[in-house]
């Protein structure tokens, strides 16, 4: 299995998905919404198993691979959030978010290398990268919210705003717990588990900024206020994760892939 | 009620404007004496200043001091550390991390931390366990990490197969010293992945199709295609040495072309060969890249040999307070390399920083455990 086989797999899953979030708003049965946007799911996780398979190794090296992955997890995210909260919106959104971050795979892959360089083998590899990812999913799950809220102004903004909370603590869980596994791996590695690397100062940056955001109510910052934090926020983490490499700080980083 | 708020209003721009002052007094001080050094806070200052830090939890939450405990302040502290953190990650060579404002925002941090304790804990209850993890091991991790670093030394070692070495550089000042601790260098050995076999433009160098190119790993019965090309590896030279070295069948599947010869990437000794296509393109190999590299050492303290054995990349060894890693070899010579060079790191705060990064860890579970719910 390889990239190039890629387009087929993501096609079948964006139909499923298309056609699971169709039946979910129009019909009343929900067996068949739901089990089309799981059968999208398990295509999706099919090429990303064997893709595994091929490489010999997680597919987490490359921003391609990692992409890869968002793509998978925020429909997952955005699925799961949905069943809890009963919001239509949180399944299109996702999906139509992860279908920008395929289409970017498919133009612009970065897939080129593909051995494992000696720093990355490591047992933390797959859970710092998967933690990773799965907040980012969160966080990109809340960011819509947020931006819907924002924009539209909906009623009931009250448990949106549960929703909201809810969806930033566990991605903010996920975001401490990857960093901190990355400087256990990092002492390993490296030999300190911080050196203010320009990854890591970003990295550092979008959880200040989400901590911000949960300290703020505390401080008695109204709720609609503190939730212009969160399109800002997301900004700074897809710097993090995409955009390091074109800063001029990180040219001597090596924590850039 | 209206006035009260009034007046917490105006003690919040009290405490802004006092943190501002700081920040002003930390770049006077930048201008007047220079850069932070952290080596006048290594121990027993940093001791001392933890005792003072911890006195803190006295505090009335109400007085002067105990108000810059409020939720105000931290956000006021971490917007500010947010903003310099985006110089120290935008501007390359800032010297941010060694900066007066710098350090003296991370004081206040750690103020605003042990305050913030000290109020909860007057009410203090069980079922707040996900506060005092988070907080009390951000207080410990940010502590050990930032003011114990001031006591943590680093070396590199550069040791050749066969000798044995005492001295080390200090990763900082470059000053060579005699560690307590000598390593000596059995063996310094390598694998490598298969090199790969692509196609280049003769003039550039750059592979093709440019952008997204296309290769075949070179190891015996390997093929694969690039363009109209399709490639066999008949046989490949890989020892210690010699340069990778691979004979290739291609043919062109489009006019039915057949090439065949010895390619090779080249090493510090031996030039390396390509197979001409045309007069654009031309058959060549990559360098291979390291897969695994590892020296097998003993070590010695002054009075005894202690240990022997490996160390690798994300593998180092721990012999006493000190963890050696495998650094750095002769890049130019690859896996031939006659020397291999390590880092020695003693961190006296290694403890408590783990102590912290668990805490912390165990809250950050109660995150997404509890999910926003109080």
């Amino acid at each position: 299995m390889s990239w190039s086989e890629f387009i087929y797999f993501a096609g079948i899953s964006l139909v499923f998905w298309c056609l699971g979030t169709f039946v979910i708003y129009k019909s009343k049965s929900k067996f068949m919404g739901d089990a089309m946007i799981i059968a999208g799911l398990l295509v999706f996780s099919c090429f990303i198993a064997a893709l595994w398979q091929s490489l010999g190794h997680p597919p987490m090296r490359t921003m391609g691979e990692t992409r890869l992955l968002y793509s998978f997890f925020l429909v997952l995210v955005g699925y799961i959030t949905y069943k809890h909260w009963r919001y239509k919106w949180i399944m299109a959104y996702s999906i139509a978010v992860s279908s920008i971050f395929i289409a970017i795979n498919l133009l612009k892959p970065e897939i080129h290398t593909t051995n494992l360089m000696p720093a990355l083998q490591s047992i933390w590899f797959v859970p710092h990268v998967t933690v990773y990812i799965l907040s980012y999913a969160m966080f990109g799950a809340a960011t819509i919210a947020a931006i819907i809220v924002l924009y539209k102004g909906v009623k009931g903004t009250e448990n949106y705003y549960k929703l909201i909370d809810n969806l930033i603590y566990i991605g903010l869980g996920f975001l401490i717990a990857g960093m901190l596994m990355g400087a256990l791996w990092a002492k390993e590695a490296w030999g300190d588990y911080w050196t203010w690397d320009p990854k890591e100062v970003w990295a550092f940056i979008t959880a200040a900024s989400y901590m911000l955001y949960i300290h703020a109510p505390k401080a008695g910052i109204s709720k609609k206020l503190s939730l212009w934090i969160l399109p800002l926020a997301f900004i700074l983490l897809l710097i993090t994760w995409l955009g390091v490499s074109y800063l001029p700080a990180a040219q001597g980083s090596i924590h850039v892939y | 009620m209206d006035r009260e708020s009034k007046s917490e209003q105006k003690t919040f721009i009290n405490e802004l404007i006092i943190i501002v002052a700081i920040v002003i007094a930390g770049f006077a001080l930048q201008i007047a004496i220079g850069p932070f050094n952290y080596s006048i806070i290594s121990f027993p200052v940093n001791v001392i200043l933890l005792a003072g830090l911890l006195l803190l939890l006295l505090v009335k939450p109400s007085g002067t001091i105990g108000r810059f405990g409020s939720a105000r302040v931290s956000i006021y502290l971490l917007a500010i550390v947010t903003i310099m953190c985006l110089y120290m990650g935008i501007v390359a060579n800032n010297g941010v991390k060694a900066s007066w404002p710098f350090v003296l925002i991370y004081m206040l941090i750690l103020i605003n931390i042990i305050l913030v304790i000290g109020k909860r804990i007057r009410q203090f209850k069980w079922k707040d366990y996900g506060f005092y993890l988070n907080h009390v091991g951000l207080f410990i991790f940010l502590f050990s990490a930032g003011l114990g670093s001031a006591d943590m030394q680093r070396y590199y070692m550069r040791v050749y197969e066969g000798k044995v070495e005492w001295r080390g550089e200090n990763t900082k000042t470059g000053e060579l010293k005699d560690l307590p601790i000598a390593i000596s260098l059995e063996d310094f050995s390598m694998d490598l992945y298969p090199p790969k076999i692509t196609i280049i433009d003769r003039t550039s160098g750059e592979s093709f199709p440019v952008g997204r190119p296309e290769m075949v790993e070179s190891f015996v019965g390997s093929s694969g295609v690039i363009g109209e090309w399709a490639i066999k590896i008949d046989s490949i030279i890989d020892s210690p040495r010699h340069a990778s070295a691979a004979f290739i069948n291609a043919k062109n599947n489009k006019n039915g072309d057949i090439l065949s010869g010895w390619i090779s990437c080249g090493n510090y000794f031996q030039p390396f060969k390509t197979l001409n296509i045309s007069d654009i393109f031309c058959f060549a190999m990559t360098y291979p890249e390291p897969k695994r590299f590892c020296s097998k050492v003993e070590i010695f303290t002054k009075s005894s040999l202690k240990k022997s054995g490996e160390v690798e990349v994300n593998d180092p060894l721990t012999v006493g307070s000190w963890k050696i890693y495998q650094y750095s070899y002769d890049n130019n010579m690859g896996r031939d390399s006659e020397y291999s060079i390590f880092e020695l790191v003693r961190d006296s705060w290694l403890i408590p920083v783990y102590i912290g990064i668990l805490m912390i860890m165990a809250g950050a579970i109660t995150l997404f455990w509890k999910g926003g719910r109080k």
